[in-house]
């Protein structure tokens, strides 16, 4: 017998792909009327004060801009839709073009600070929810605070005053100049290329050029971590089965690691996707600190030289990123916990 | 717990594996490949942008910056001054004010290996304007030779250019235009490119460019990094001594003044906040070097406007504002007080603002405002753009408010809008006053004049003066230097009684060097061009 055909889990892949759909749908529309409704004209903005109005008129004609908006929101959707993403005003790239040169950047700073925010974050949640109210358990959850609320430039410039010249660490870039040169892209992804040309002292550049960013972005969600895990701990080691194993005479430790532990991280599974948006939004604040060569640095210089099409192009990539990883997320979470299928 | 174990070891293992990889080498940072040339590599760290390495598409300092040294120009401006002297050409000569013969130095190629020769003059220039970029220079620089039509389409005049062999260019002006010479030191509007290689309607992509300057491009990451290493084909009048430059670019200044404390790169140019540059000063470490600049501010009256339209209005205003006090309280010090639309250091140039107006004075201005009926306060709106000039200019606008409301004369409304509105509704006329900046295109005092004075100037602000005009024209047909500064001084004076604009300070031009660096200082001057081949890193 089965149960009221919810729970299947292609089902619940198919929903939740379907859904996909108006959730990308709203955002495009987002994207598009915001940057629409902003005061000033895109055109004469991107392309410098010195067009004469003839010029002007020619540019904005060539670019579209004097159709109904209507049928810009069209071309706008059908573009997308046709995996066209536009072409940025100011230096004529195709979008796809910066974000193929310049995402790898991001992933890599990003996937990074992930681990870095775990692996901070996972032990001292657990430290803290094993040792509820001790000195440890209040220092840790005042970490936690700390770590989420301080603004991401003040952390990152600490760092590169107090932490990267006793260290030697690089404070900009993701490579020094020649590890840039002599390494040959051939992913797009500097870390990984780094590793695939084999060259040990680019390897070590590179890596040592990762430390600042990814801990200054690590540190902004592994306070997510630290309190989600902390708060599952607990409420996991007064569960009755907990109760049970250790009336059966099993040592608190065993119970504690072998039953606590592995509960208490499937809800991070859960929002691992929300705080990869998140961490997408703190890369761009990170990489301006570290002249990151990544998206959100690219973004940044795109929104100062008011370039509205590189704009709506990058912002719709990494909508269109958030969601699909939020989707994968979602499946790989019904994976793990049937009851999620519901 | 097998599986948990497995899945440590499996990490471990592979941090070990990287880790010892990763110390197997020494620090790349310090060495690296090396063409020829016998300093070390070194690298400069930037703010500026570039917008296109294809000169047809530039017209930005960034670009320009590259261009400078991967390109050659006919002639060029030697540092520290406004002559003209052969780059590609021997000599570039009037043979009257319509009519200019380059001669190209012999054997003259591109890095490729291909000869440069005249065609490619003319080629390079008829490209320019036949692509007609909205970011490039040729559209706005080569009108002399150009014709514009009603809807914008510009064209090159029939037989503007003309080349009678190899190593000859004739242009031929459409009017008696002295300036002309200046125009073709300037890459984005005349940099020779190779017939060859670059393409007649469309932009080369900028990782692709190459040029017959004293350095050749090996790589380009838009926004990241530039790789140049010496030409071994130039045989022009600038060869370089290192074999390896890198430029950084930065989107922060202080991430790049950071850099430049942590000697992450070896020379900081443009742009630098104030506070930075003060504060690198105190630090022994680096070096901060300072040569004139040609940046401007300069405030603009709105003259058609109920306002504006009052000459003791602009004249009070003129008297009562203190230059020193703007660049000492808003840039720390790091600009230099302007007492002329035209900056120290141009032929001709004349401070007339001080001759007519003298120190700061409230009751002179007071005496300007009573002589002419007004009353006082007088109401003024000013308008000021928050991040284009960068964050000191809401310091240089609060100072001008200060300082006009002291006298007593004014009571201020500060207005600010974004740059891609503000140049809109400046030309409005929704400011009896507003602040704009001017980064020369040519070392001649005409590219601080016309613009600024004819037909309202491009800013649109309904100044017109018929003498003015007149004057121009004449500088501009000239050949003779002592009449053209003659002239150029009589703009300056008309500029200092009219005050269609009223000058404040010009930008100094700031570099920041680590150890073992030398030639920095040599290169910086007004022109704004960063000469990589003066420029040494000892060891």
């Amino acid at each position: 017998m089965t149960r009221a055909g919810s729970g299947s889990l292609p089902r619940y892949i198919f929903q939740r792909i379907v859904l996909v759909i108006p959730m990308i749908w709203v955002i495009l529309t987002l994207v598009f009327f915001v940057l629409r409704v902003a005061p000033g004209d895109p055109v004469s903005a991107a392309l410098g004060s010195k067009l004469n109005p003839q010029a002007l008129a020619q540019a904005r004609e060539r670019l579209g801009f004097n159709r109904p908006l209507i049928a810009q929101y069209w071309d706008y959707l059908s573009s997308v839709a046709h995996l066209d993403f536009g072409t940025t005003f100011s230096d004529n790239q195709p979008v796809l073009r910066v974000v193929r040169d310049n995402g790898g950047a991001t992933l890599s700073l990003t996937l990074a600070a992930f681990v870095i925010a775990l692996a901070v974050g996972i032990p001292l949640g657990l430290v803290a929810g094993r040792y509820r109210d001790s000195v440890g358990d209040v220092a840790i959850r005042l970490f936690g605070i700390v770590s989420y609320a301080a603004p991401i430039f003040f952390v990152g410039f600490l760092l590169q005053l107090y932490v990267a010249p006793p260290l030697g660490l690089p404070t900009s870039g993701d490579a020094s100049p020649i590890t840039i040169f002599e390494v040959k892209p051939k992913t797009h992804i500097l870390l990984i290329d780094v590793f695939l040309s084999g060259n040990g002292a680019a390897i070590q550049d590179v890596l040592k050029h990762l430390v600042l960013p990814a801990v200054t972005l690590g540190l902004l969600i592994c306070g997510v971590f630290i309190r989600l895990v902390r708060v599952n701990m607990l409420m996991t080691m007064q569960a009755d089965y907990v109760e049970a194993a250790e009336a059966r005479g099993i040592r608190r430790r065993n119970v504690t690691w072998r039953h606590a532990f592995r509960n208490a991280l499937v809800p991070v599974i859960t929002v691992v996707g929300l705080q990869f948006a998140l961490l997408l939004g703190g890369a761009v604040l990170t990489e301006t600190t570290f002249n990151w060569p990544g998206l959100g640095q690219k973004l940044v210089l795109y929104i100062n030289n008011r370039d509205y099409g590189a704009v709506q192009g990058i912002v719709t990539v990494f909508a269109i990123a958030v969601v699909l990883i939020s989707l994968l997320v979602d499946i790989i979470n019904a994976l793990i916990d049937p009851r999620v299928r519901f | 717990m097998d599986r948990t174990k497995k899945l440590v070891a499996v990490a471990g293992t592979a941090a070990v594996v990287a880790m010892l990889s990763a110390c197997g080498g020494s620090n790349s940072s310090s060495g690296g490949s090396t063409n020829a040339g016998t300093g070390s590599p070194w690298i400069l760290g930037t703010t500026d942008t570039v917008t296109a390495l294809d000169p047809a598409g530039s017209y930005d300092l960034g670009s320009s910056t590259l261009e400078y040294n991967l390109y050659q120009t006919l002639v060029t401006v030697p540092p520290n001054s406004t002559k003209i002297v052969g780059d590609a050409a021997k000599s570039c000569t009037y043979n009257d004010p319509q009519t200019l013969t380059c001669t190209l130095n012999p054997g003259e190629k591109f890095s490729n290996g291909d000869p440069l020769t005249s065609s490619d003059v003319k080629y390079s220039f008829e490209r320019a304007i036949q692509i007609q970029d909205a970011n490039g220079a040729a559209i706005y620089l080569l009108g002399s030779i150009t014709d514009t039509a009603k809807n914008g389409k510009v064209t090159l005049n029939k037989g503007a250019i003309e080349t009678p062999n190899d190593t000859t260019v004739v242009f031929h002006l459409d009017h008696p235009d002295t300036t002309f010479q200046y125009v073709l030191t300037y890459p984005g509007a005349a940099a020779i490119v190779d017939e060859d290689v670059f393409p007649a309607d469309k932009k080369l992509p900028d990782d692709q460019v190459i040029g017959s300057g004293p350095y050749k491009l090996d790589q380009y990451k838009a926004a990241d990094q530039a790789t140049l290493s010496l030409n071994p084909d130039y045989t022009g009048p600038n060869p370089g001594k290192t074999g390896q430059v890198f430029v950084k670019y930065y989107s922060d200044p202080t991430a790049l003044a950071l850099a430049a404390k942590n000697n992450e790169v070896d020379v900081a140019w443009r742009s630098l906040a104030p506070t930075d540059v003060a504060n690198l000063k105190k630090d022994s470490g680096v070096t901060v070097a300072t040569g004139k600049g040609s940046e401007i501010r300069y405030w603009v009256w709105n003259v058609a406007g109920q306002v504006g339209k009052q000459l003791a209005i602009r004249q009070a205003a003129a008297q009562v504002i203190d230059r020193n006090a703007i660049a000492t309280k808003a840039y720390d010090g790091t600009v230099d007080p302007l007492y002329s639309i035209v900056p120290p250091g141009y032929g001709g140039q004349k401070d007339s603002y001080k001759n007519a107006y003298g120190s700061p004075d409230p009751a002179k201005a007071k005496q300007i405002l009573q002589a002419a009926g007004i009353s006082t306060p007088v109401n003024l709106t000013v308008g000021w753009t928050p991040t284009h000039y960068g964050p000191s200019t809401e310091d240089e606008a609060n100072e001008l408010q200060r300082q006009l409301e002291a006298s007593g004369l004014f009571k201020v409304t500060l207005k600010s809008t974004e740059w891609d509105n503000y140049q809109t509704v400046y030309k409005q006329g929704a400011y009896d006053l507003f602040i704009l900046g001017w980064f020369p295109d040519y070392p001649d005092a005409d590219d601080y004049l016309s613009p600024f004075m004819v037909d309202g100037g491009f800013f649109q602000n309904g100044y017109k003066n018929a003498k003015v005009d007149k004057l121009v024209s004449k500088e501009q047909g000239s050949s003779s230097t002592a009449t053209r500064e003659k002239i150029f001084g009589q703009l300056q004076d008309i500029a200092a009684h009219d005050v269609p604009f009223i000058p404040s300070w010009v930008g100094q031009n700031t570099a920041v060097y680590g150890p073992g660096m030398s030639g920095v200082e040599s290169t910086l001057d007004p022109s704004f061009i960063f000469r990589f081949w003066l420029v040494t890193k000892a060891g």
